[in-house]
């Protein structure tokens, strides 16, 4: 019997692994193999040069910058996400009646279904420096245009508040529904004994919803490294290179200016070493 | 534009669309979708409404255009025709056209061209443009030099001569920049790309005398090009905000907004800048050819073969047919009849009586005037799109504060382009 019921799932396992295997699999080994050679759009002729593409790469001053750029959006964008989310969601929580809540939790799902793209060129002609919606009331107080996606020192950080706006409107809806889920008891000991709000969800509320958000932190960090559409959009790598992300360099070589797509093959093979490490490593030391 | 002339425009073109129509029998057995990668243009979206006289005219054969911004574009269209060429027609200009002819992924167009549709009408320095080693590689959709337009009621104001020298330039935009009155003295081109920021700073480089390359040797550490590099920066400081990290569309639209008092731009301006649907200027701009030495950047933008979507000498045909009509005589006076200035690319369209009463003789003097100092800038190679768009990330940085070392940034430039000349050899 058990051995008839392994079978069974082994007949429904198996094509849908196999697609998911072909679909895996295939372009990563081409990814690899054109890494390792010297391939150019306008050329039909390639040769394979070994690892040179690779260690070219820890030569290139923009490389280099695309990977710390890289860093700094992961960071600020999953940090920024996961704290304005839980906080929305324990205000949404504490203040507003079950049926306020649902309302509300429709409205904070608008901006994830919005297309990037969309959502991009609203908040660029938003923080546009003379036609500005955003812009408009520092413009009206001092008389002075703010350009915030032109100055090296906020670029970044305007990209990410529309990526924040994006994704922790749309946790917050998730996690003020797991805040519902819980049951009243701890709360109520805890009220019991005298314990203030903010103690209540830091050491009850939140504590017993850390696998969901460890959970929700990981989908963050994975969607913070495919911002590529939001960036291109609003500020295409710049002001100079300053929010010039590894992805968005790699298409950058691959298909703006050089053609050179072994060498942008080569920085995404290196980036999906990377984050897997990492994630790997990071998912283990959350987990014990 | 009068009503007579409108009417007389679209008289002729439906007299020679008929005649076209006539010589065009042997054509025909076109089938399918003929798919165009380009970039927004007006003429393109007014030659939809025609779509039915295509059809009829090819034999069966309807057409579908994708618009992506030139950046975007030239990006698509170098991966689509490297790998899976989808498309049959290609938008190409003259920054990438030797690129695409040299790796041939367009055909030469003359031997799909109708002849009937002479291909010899266009202006000549378009032709010009699209011709790389002596084969013709596109027809024309839009082209031509540099314009200084200028507003005529701020300068009066001033007290300000339209300057003709490159110091009254630079005086003029001084004196006239006044944010605080929402009046900006000049607006450029900020944003990286060979045909963005680099575009807009290669008149003054060449206009110092700077030059790309002596023989094979890279250039670019000279005198020249650093000084065109500090003026760029200096006149800067008088162009809008969001100009540092924007280009055409950002430039022109402060401009047409009224808030920039001197632009130098592509000639497709002056069409714009004349257009009531989109300009607040109208009225108050004169126009004159770029204020010397500085070199006007001749350019030429146009529909192109695909060689891979193509397989066939028929299929070929009927792309060539697509563009014949696409560029001829009949649509540009459907569009001179729209008022679309900056598509018309035909002498026989541009020295019409339809022109002359629609423009004006000051534009029609200016436009001969600044042809004079039309001047092919860019590095007229392959590479070309290569070494531009390396330099204007370069230049976005100092442009932006983000470096700040423009000889550091050329000596960088000047290695790149020695691994990129060796690395060809």
């Amino acid at each position: 019997m058990r051995a008839k019921n392994n079978y069974l799932a082994a007949t429904f396992i198996t094509p849908t692994m196999l697609v998911l295997a072909v679909l895996a699999f295939v372009p990563t080994i081409y990814a690899i193999n054109i890494s390792l050679q010297d391939r150019e759009l306008s050329g039909s002729d390639a040769n394979y040069v070994g690892l040179s593409n690779f260690i070219q790469l820890f030569s290139d001053r923009r490389f280099l910058n695309a990977a710390f750029v890289s860093l700094k959006w992961e960071l600020v964008t999953v940090s920024a996400t996961m704290i304005i989310a839980v906080l929305l969601a324990i205000m949404m929580f504490e203040a507003l009646s079950p049926r306020l809540r649902n309302a509300l939790s429709l409205v904070f799902l608008m901006p994830v279904l919005l297309p990037r793209v969309s959502a991009a060129y609203v908040w660029k002609f938003a923080f546009h420096p003379l036609f500005g919606l955003a812009t408009y009331p520092y413009k009206a107080l001092t008389g002075q245009p703010l350009d915030l996606l032109s100055n090296p020192n906020t670029a970044l950080a305007t990209v990410a508040l529309v990526d924040a706006w994006q994704w922790a409107l749309f946790f917050a809806v998730i996690i003020v529904k797991l805040l519902e889920t819980l049951p009243p008891q701890p709360f109520e000991a805890a009220k019991l004994d005298h314990a203030r709000t903010w103690e209540i969800y830091a050491y009850v509320a939140i504590p017993m919803l850390k696998a969901p958000l460890i959970s929700l932190t990981f989908v963050k960090m994975i969607e913070s490294l495919r911002a590529f559409d939001l960036i291109y959009v609003m500020t295409r790598g710049g002001p100079g290179i300053t929010t010039e992300t590894l992805d968005m360099y790699a298409f950058s070589q691959g298909f703006i200016e050089s053609g050179k797509i072994s060498y942008a093959s080569s920085m995404a093979v290196l980036m999906m070493i990377v984050t897997t490490v990492a994630f790997t490593i990071l998912w283990k030391r959350v987990r014990t | 534009m009068g009503k007579l002339s409108m009417l007389s425009a679209k008289f002729a073109g439906a007299l020679l669309l008929s005649t076209i129509l006539a010589g065009a029998a042997s054509a025909e057995g076109c089938s399918g979708t003929i798919k165009v990668l380009s970039q927004p243009r007006d003429g393109l979206t007014l030659l939809e409404k025609s779509k039915d006289e295509f059809t009829k005219l090819s034999g069966g054969a309807t057409f579908e255009i994708d618009n992506l911004n030139e950046n975007d574009r030239r990006a698509k269209s170098k991966a689509d025709a490297s790998t899976i060429g989808k498309y049959n027609v290609y938008y190409v200009d003259e920054a990438n056209v030797a690129l695409f002819s040299a790796a041939k992924w367009i055909v030469p167009l003359l031997d799909y061209y109708p002849k009937e549709y002479d291909y010899a009408d266009f202006d000549p320095g378009r032709q010009k443009v699209a011709t790389v080693n002596g084969t013709v590689w596109f027809a024309p959709l839009t082209g031509g030099g540099d314009m200084m337009v200028y507003r005529k009621d701020l300068l009066e104001k001033a007290g300000v001569q339209p300057p003709k020298t490159l110091d009254e330039f630079i005086a003029a935009v001084k004196k006239l920049h006044d944010p605080d009155h929402g009046v900006y003295g000049v607006a450029l081109r900020g944003q990286r790309g060979s045909g963005a920021n680099v575009w807009r700073w290669m008149p003054y480089f060449r206009g110092f005398g700077g030059k790309w390359f002596d023989g094979d040797t890279p250039a670019f550490d000279s005198d020249a090009f650093v000084k065109a590099t500090q003026t760029y920066l200096d006149l800067f400081q008088y162009s809008p905000p969001g100009t540092k990290t924007g280009s055409w569309d950002e430039s022109t639209g402060a401009f047409l907004a009224g808030q920039v008092a001197i632009l130098i731009e592509s000639t497709p301006l002056t069409g714009e800048a004349l257009d009531p649907k989109v300009s607040k200027v109208i009225g108050k701009i004169g126009f004159l050819p770029p204020p010397s030495p500085l070199t006007g950047g001749g350019y030429g933008h146009g529909l192109a073969i695909a060689a891979k979507a193509n397989k066939t000498d028929a299929e070929k045909k009927c792309a060539g047919l697509f563009i014949a009509w696409a560029t001829s005589k009949e649509n540009e006076m459907r569009r001179l009849a729209d008022g679309e200035f900056s598509e018309l690319n035909r002498t026989s369209v541009l020295t019409s009586p339809e022109f002359a009463k629609q423009f004006g003789a000051d534009l029609g003097q200016a436009l001969a005037d600044t042809a004079k100092v039309t001047a092919v800038n860019f590095w007229q190679d392959p590479r070309w799109p290569d070494l531009g768009d390396h330099w204007g990330i370069s230049l976005e940085e100092l442009i932006t504060g983000t470096r700040t070392d423009i000889k550091g940034a050329a000596d960088e430039l000047n290695g790149f382009a020695k691994t990129l000349v060796a690395k060809k050899q």
